[in-house]
């Protein structure tokens, strides 16, 4: 039940203004994904999920979070991706998104980043990924795109 | 809105609606014997004083006027005795007063939902006034025949006397100013009064017409109100009474030196007179009055001090908290008891104290299980308004007779079985009694219909039961009504009394032709049976042609605990009620038959039952799939018996139901036979099945 902090901060822009705000980075299938650490409770790693059935099979189960039972959405199959077995790196990050609590399944957490709201551009329609609606290119090429939690927990 | 005043409203809510719950209740035993007594005219215009006060407080004007002229219309009949009116003026008064509760109930609700109120409510008051005159007209030309038509007289003559109250009657006085606009000085002076009266100060007011003059509102605009004292002690004590009222702009205290001290009897005269001030015919009423209204005072204080000091109450919210918290300290308590680090050492003092600590965990458990219990009789008494009022609309002759009402249960339950018993007791009326009496009399029965509610307990489930005398169901029409509609899902010949029965509870059927307004609108049990399953339980009805129906609701006691057996299938562990065990036995191959379809059957206790295998039904790899492996374990829930096939049983152990997390909700996770979870000792969860919903899942696949 160990619990991993991530406390990379990076800040990209130099000084942070009004309109930058904190985004923690993942990966899944070797895509860089980031999300409002407003949402972001905690990144849990190697837990005991109990696993449910009759779900779809992107819902892993549910854990007992300090005596909460917290769903587990694993994103890779949520966005349609093949299944991965988990290693020491995947993790759980638990999101609060308007008073609903879940938890997602990704390969591996990076860093927290601040990043400026107004370098976030949409996504071409040609290249649209599922749960995602907008992204950011960072200077060193690499490419962040923006989990839309709301979009997670709706069906 | 600050949190002061969010408590005050909160303050406000529960304590107008328990009046209105109680007042409700006071009326349907008065209309029963058909007159008001003392007590109850006392009851009545206290409630609505005090909701008046409390409303005017907050502002609520309309819900001040209406509790402020069903007031004056009681404070008539309280000084007039009830005995003063005829019948007819008795059941117009009682139509009234339900009228009342129930608009008074609307209101509340607005303020609950922090809707606008309704500012109209002229007609409504318009309709007490009229039926105030009626009275007040009727007895007041009794009284001119008797007394020589000097009605009038006194009450002019209390009113000249009160009117100049100046500083020359008492040495001390409070010159109070309340803050510009701020509405209704008389009802806050009033109020000032009536703080005042708690105190027991001896203490006289001017404008004393305050309480049912408007127009004094503006003479205190003018002039101030004015509080007089006869010693400096009183008036100290007045001072921090009015110094803690609302919207006061300014006091002074005044100190009068030139007046001698008067005499006892004439201020009190006037305070009491200030009381009394309508239109009463006898002249010695001041005196009469005064020994009148102060018991009725003493009597108001004092129920409402016991009350308050033997009941709190607590936002659920707290309460639930509690609860979960309290579970959390019970697995804990295991986990920690049962931990693998202490196995093998002898650790006798450990022991002990473990021990003391299971005890104590299992006593704060009950306790606090049983701070959420309270008794029906709250959702009972609710029928008893349902059956009067549909008694007059649909002309029928019922009486209600209630069994158990003391039974507790859970409060979420309470809450629960509200609206379906509601729906049930309207059927059982509409649907059930029959409309014509010389039906009833012809068939032998008793004319006054019965409809009998009643609770129980039974170990671990409480069954609240509505039976009616009435003419039972038709099953035959039932039949066919559910053909006409299309509901039937196999030839009407093999529909069993029980499942014709069940077809009432199908979505969009109501044997009723005609709506009226209490049914046959179609939705009725089917609703009443979603929301009985909402909180765990199963609806059940019985009827016989011609001698009643019974619709009889089976729910499980409590929702937050239960007892259940741990069971493993492959890796996955799942807890099954033990309520819903029946038996549990090895089998072999060979007692398996097959009925035609293919279904795998056993016979137990001479029937034979059908088989669920868990591990098919939900995928559960690496799982026992011979028969001689695994056990079954017989279990029944509402009228489901089936056996289910599983690896092995783990143990018994007393569970925390968690409810699976909302998210959950829309994969339909309840119809797939799961009804929540729990934590296990070693922190897992274990899935609690719902042995009626397995059921069912598994019928769908086969």
């Amino acid at each position: 039940m160990a619990e991993t902090t991530v406390d990379l901060i990076e800040t990209e822009e130099g000084q942070s203004s009004k309109s930058t705000q904190r985004f923690l980075t993942f990966v899944s299938d070797n895509i860089t994904f980031g999300v409002s650490t407003d949402y972001v409770i905690e990144i849990l790693s190697s837990y005991m999920i109990c696993t449910l059935p009759m779900v779809p099979d992107y819902i892993k189960g549910i854990i007992n979070l300090r005596g909460q039972t917290i769903p587990i959405i694993d994103i890779r199959l949520r966005m349609g991706k093949m299944p991965q077995d988990y290693t020491d790196a995947t993790c759980i990050i638990i999101l609060e998104i308007k008073d609903i609590s879940v938890g997602i399944v990704v390969d591996s957490v990076t860093q927290v980043l601040d990043i400026d709201l107004d370098r976030i551009s949409p996504i071409p329609t040609q290249n649209q990924q599922e749960l995602t609606s907008s992204m950011i290119s960072r200077e060193d090429g690499s490419v962040i795109l923006f989990l839309d939690c709301e979009e997670l927990i709706s069906q | 809105m600050d949190a002061s005043m969010e408590s005050l409203l909160e303050t406000y809510l529960f304590e107008t609606n328990s009046l209105l719950d109680g007042l409700d209740e006071l009326l349907i035993n008065a209309e029963k014997i058909g007159d008001f007594s003392e007590d109850d005219v006392n009851e009545i215009f206290r409630s609505m004083h005090t909701i008046k006060g409390s409303s005017a407080m907050l502002e609520f004007n309309c819900l001040m006027e209406i509790a402020h002229h069903i007031e004056d219309l009681f404070f008539y009949i309280r000084e007039n005795g009830i005995d003063s009116l005829d019948q007819t003026h008795k059941s117009e008064l009682f139509n009234l007063m339900f009228k009342s509760t129930d608009k008074l109930r609307s209101e509340i609700e607005k303020v609950e939902n922090n809707e606008p109120l309704e500012t109209n409510i002229d007609s409504f008051v318009g309709e007490i006034n009229g039926l105030l005159k009626k009275i007040s007209g009727e007895s007041e030309d009794a009284a001119d025949t008797k007394s020589g038509g000097n009605a009038e007289a006194p009450s002019d003559g209390a009113k000249a006397a009160a009117i100049p109250v100046s500083a020359g009657d008492v040495p001390y006085f409070i010159h109070v100013y309340f803050e510009d606009g701020c509405g209704m000085e008389n009802l806050r002076a009033f109020m000032i009064v009536n703080a005042l009266q708690e105190r027991e100060l001896n203490f006289t007011y001017y404008p004393n017409d305050i309480d049912t003059n408007p127009d004094s509102a503006e003479k205190i605009i003018e002039d101030g109100f004015y509080i007089g004292f006869h010693t400096e002690e009183e008036l100290e004590k007045g001072a921090t009474v009015v110094g803690n009222a609302q919207n006061i702009r300014s006091y002074e205290m005044v100190e009068n030196q030139e007046t001698p001290a008067p005499e006892e009897n004439e201020p009190e005269e006037k305070a009491v007179s200030a009381e009394n001030n309508t239109a009463s015919p006898a002249a010695s009423a001041p005196a009469k009055s005064k020994s009148d209204t102060a018991p009725a005072k003493k009597k108001d204080t004092a129920p409402h001090g016991a009350v308050k000091q033997d009941l709190i109450s607590v936002n659920l919210s707290k309460l639930d908290a509690l609860m979960a918290l309290v579970g959390e300290i019970v697995i804990t308590e295991s986990m920690v008891t049962s931990s693998p680090d202490l196995q093998g050492l002898n650790l006798d003092n450990f022991n002990k104290s473990a021990r003391q600590l299971r005890k104590l965990t299992d006593d704060l458990q009950d306790i606090s299980m049983s701070l959420r219990m309270v008794s029906v009789s709250g959702v009972f008494q609710k029928m008893n308004r349902i059956v009067r009022d549909m008694k007059q609309n649909l002309n029928r002759d019922v009486r209600l007779t209630i069994i158990g009402e003391n039974t507790e249960v859970d409060k979420t339950i309470v809450d629960g079985i509200g609206d379906p018993l509601m729906h049930i007791v309207r059927n059982a009326i509409d649907h059930g009694i029959e409309e014509n009496v010389e039906d009833r009399i012809a068939a032998g029965k008793d004319p006054q219909g019965e409809v009998i509610l009643s609770a129980t307990h039974t170990g671990s489930e409480v069954i609240i039961s509505v039976s009616d005398d009435g003419r039972g169901m038709d099953t035959d029409a039932i039949l066919a009504k559910a053909a006409r509609n299309g509901i039937l899902t196999k030839p009407e010949s093999d529909y069993s009394q029980k499942e014709i029965l069940m077809l009432l509870m199908t979505p969009g059927f109501s044997t009723n032709t005609e709506v009226t307004e209490y049914s046959g609108r179609g939705v009725g049990l089917d609703v009443v049976k979603k929301n009985v399953e909402a909180i765990g339980g199963v609806v059940t009805i019985t009827s016989e042609l011609g001698k009643g129906s019974c619709t009889t609701l089976k729910i499980p006691l409590t929702l937050a605990i239960a007892d259940g057996m741990e069971i493993s299938v492959g890796k996955s562990i799942f807890t099954v009620p033990i309520s819903n065990i029946r038996q549990s036995f090895k089998a072999t191959e060979e007692d398996i038959v097959l009925d035609p379809a293919g279904h795998e059957m056993i016979r137990c206790m001479d029937a034979f039952y059908p088989i669920v295998r868990a591990h098919e039904l939900y995928n559960i790899p690496d799982a026992c799939t011979k028969i001689d492996d695994g056990i079954l374990m017989w279990v029944e829930a509402s009228d489901k018996s089936y056996c289910l096939f599983v690896d092995k049983l783990i143990g018994e152990h007393q569970v925390v139901v968690k409810p699976l997390p909302p998210y959950l909700q829309q994969f339909h996770i309840k119809d797939s036979g799961i009804s929540g979870c729990t934590i296990l000792g070693d922190g897992n969860i274990s899935i609690i099945l719902d042995i009626a919903h397995v059921y069912e899942a598994a019928r769908g696949i086969f």
